[in-house]
């Protein structure tokens, strides 16, 4: 194992040089890349992630054990879609001369995936609820 | 080693920031981190290579052949590339949160220790800082949206590297305690009757990730296309192919009805100007070629024109020869592109002056724009004024 980890770090440690080198080439808009590679750690460190946190806490205390494993499904499938689908939702690319560009109903198709996964939801919840014993 | 001591302001501060143990959820752990770090891994692996692949395309260097075919070798292989992009969303954000906690580690006061601690955060910090950019750059551009002002394939390259490399260190210094995870048992026994478990949460990474993939790119693969309600691309347009940059955005709507219009061929032995009539003249070959663009769309056309081997002919270009393609275009950045020798020897490297049977839209080139297989859509240079023969 200690030759596997000596080969990756060293093919790492070239693969990154060769990445802050070429950086380097790429001269004055460095310091633009610098800011949205740093502004990633703090959007996730600082907003994304503490977010989560404390809605996993808010869960933890509030919602019913049956209840958490399908919300924690709900929030990991449609948080990380609707991060995907910003760029389409807004059509921030969209142009005027080329109607092929950005050419379907975003809205719709995203709110009918989160009707969908709402209902998956309740019916799972539905499923695991438990049962009020028939006994006194 | 014992807990450094702090006093004052600073024990006080100190005592406000959460500690690792603070954070409470049994999903979180080295066995839900080494397999959701093992997928993100496989995908930034996939990533890279078909990222390196279509970077080679662009700028190709001698040494290394590309091969010429299949046609839809570029479409597949970009589509992997934003298919492995959008699943690695999910992913990443998984395993970050399955480490989130040792962010808050104290750094250790021993000095070579304290060394070391801040080279292991700071290789972190590069990962973290290069994955989220590449994710976020890749999926902006793939719906044509440039918020920033660098130039985004230079950008996107170079942190490639930087993501690449610092995801090998990281793996390297991680391997024993992969192993060791990998090897154990996944779940301990579920904290509460019924609460998830860290096989639940995995699991639903993986579905998190075909949905993302699905409602994405699905609009390649046929049958799928409804389910795509993200797609950049709905796969219509002109002559049933979508255009990537139109001809007003190019700046050369004016000039396409020109009759002067000729099509320079530049070559070793002489030059001539062929005017659409004279092309339309020599023989035509038609060939099924997609549009396979960076942004991860593609979309086939039966095309039809001149065999661009049979264009360079004529000003006595050799096999061995590249030919350069020149725009009407004034301005932005593909407005020529490069056909490498091996390009231009195939039959199906055209010289277009049709779509599904009529003269192109004027979105997709006319009078005249090259078509060949297996090729980023970028580098299918539309409105032609120059052919020139290079080299050898």
């Amino acid at each position: 194992m200690k030759a596997a980890r000596i080969a990756l770090g060293g093919a790492g440690a070239a693969a990154l040089a060769w990445g802050l080198l070429l950086l380097a080439g790429l001269g004055p808009q460095v310091l633009a890349v610098a800011v949205w590679a740093v502004g990633g750690i703090v959007g996730h460190d600082a907003v994304i992630a503490p977010l989560v946190v404390v809605v996993g806490a808010l869960a933890a205390a509030r919602v019913p054990g049956w209840l958490r494993p399908v919300l924690v499904g709900l929030l990991v499938v449609l948080g990380p879609l609707t991060l995907v689908a910003v760029p389409v939702l807004g059509r921030f690319g969209a142009r005027v001369d080329n109607p092929t560009l950005l050419d379907r109903p975003y809205w719709a198709g995203y709110l009918a995936v989160v009707a969908l996964a709402l209902v998956v939801t309740a019916a799972l919840a539905l499923r695991r609820r438990p049962r009020p014993s028939a006994q006194p | 080693m014992t807990e450094r001591r702090l006093t004052g302001v600073a024990a006080r501060i100190d005592a406000r920031i959460p500690r690792p143990e603070d954070f409470r959820s049994d999903l979180r752990g080295p066995g839900t981190a080494a397999r959701a770090g093992t997928w993100l891994g496989v995908a930034f692996g996939v990533c890279f290579l078909t990222g390196l692949y279509s970077h080679l395309l662009q700028d190709p260097v001698a040494r290394i052949p590309l091969p010429t075919g299949p046609a839809r070798l570029y479409q597949v292989t970009q589509g992997v590339h934003v298919a492995a992009g959008t699943a690695a969303v999910p992913l990443l954000l998984v395993k970050l949160w399955s480490v989130f906690p040792r962010l808050f580690e104290r750094p250790p006061r021993q000095p070579r220790r304290l060394v070391l601690h801040l080279l292991e955060k700071g290789s972190i910090a590069l990962l973290v800082g290069a994955a989220v950019f590449q994710l976020v750059t890749g999926l902006a551009n793939s719906a044509q949206w440039y918020p920033w002002s660098f130039g985004f394939r230079q950008a996107h390259f170079a942190l490639a590297w930087v993501a690449v490399g610092s995801i090998l260190l990281h793996v390297a210094v991680k391997l024993p305690a992969v192993r060791a995870a990998l090897g154990a048992p996944l779940d301990r026994a579920p904290a509460a009757p019924g609460a998830p478990s860290r096989r639940t949460l995995l699991r639903l990474t993986g579905l998190s990730a075909v949905v993302a993939v699905v409602a994405t790119t699905a609009a390649e693969v046929p049958g799928l296309r409804r389910l795509a309600v993200l797609a950049v691309r709905s796969g219509d347009g002109p002559q049933g192919v979508p255009v990537n940059r139109s001809a007003v955005a190019a700046g050369v709507a004016g000039v396409l009805e020109d009759p002067a219009w000729r099509l320079r061929v530049v070559g070793p032995d002489r030059t001539v100007e062929l005017s659409l009539d004279d092309l339309r003249a020599m023989p035509q070959h038609e060939a099924v070629l997609p549009i396979a663009c960076v942004e991860g769309w593609s979309a086939s056309g039966t095309w039809g024109g001149v065999p661009l081997r049979d264009v360079v002919a004529l000003v006595g270009a050799t096999a061995e020869a590249d030919v350069v393609v020149r725009s009407l275009q004034s301005r932005g950045a593909y407005r020529a592109s490069t056909v490498p020798a091996r390009w231009v020897a195939h039959e199906d490297s055209l010289l277009a002056l049709t779509l599904a049977g009529e003269p192109l839209h004027p979105d997709h080139g006319y009078p005249c724009r090259l078509i060949a297989p297996a090729r980023p859509g970028v580098l299918q240079t539309k409105w032609l004024r120059e052919v020139e023969v290079v080299g050898a």
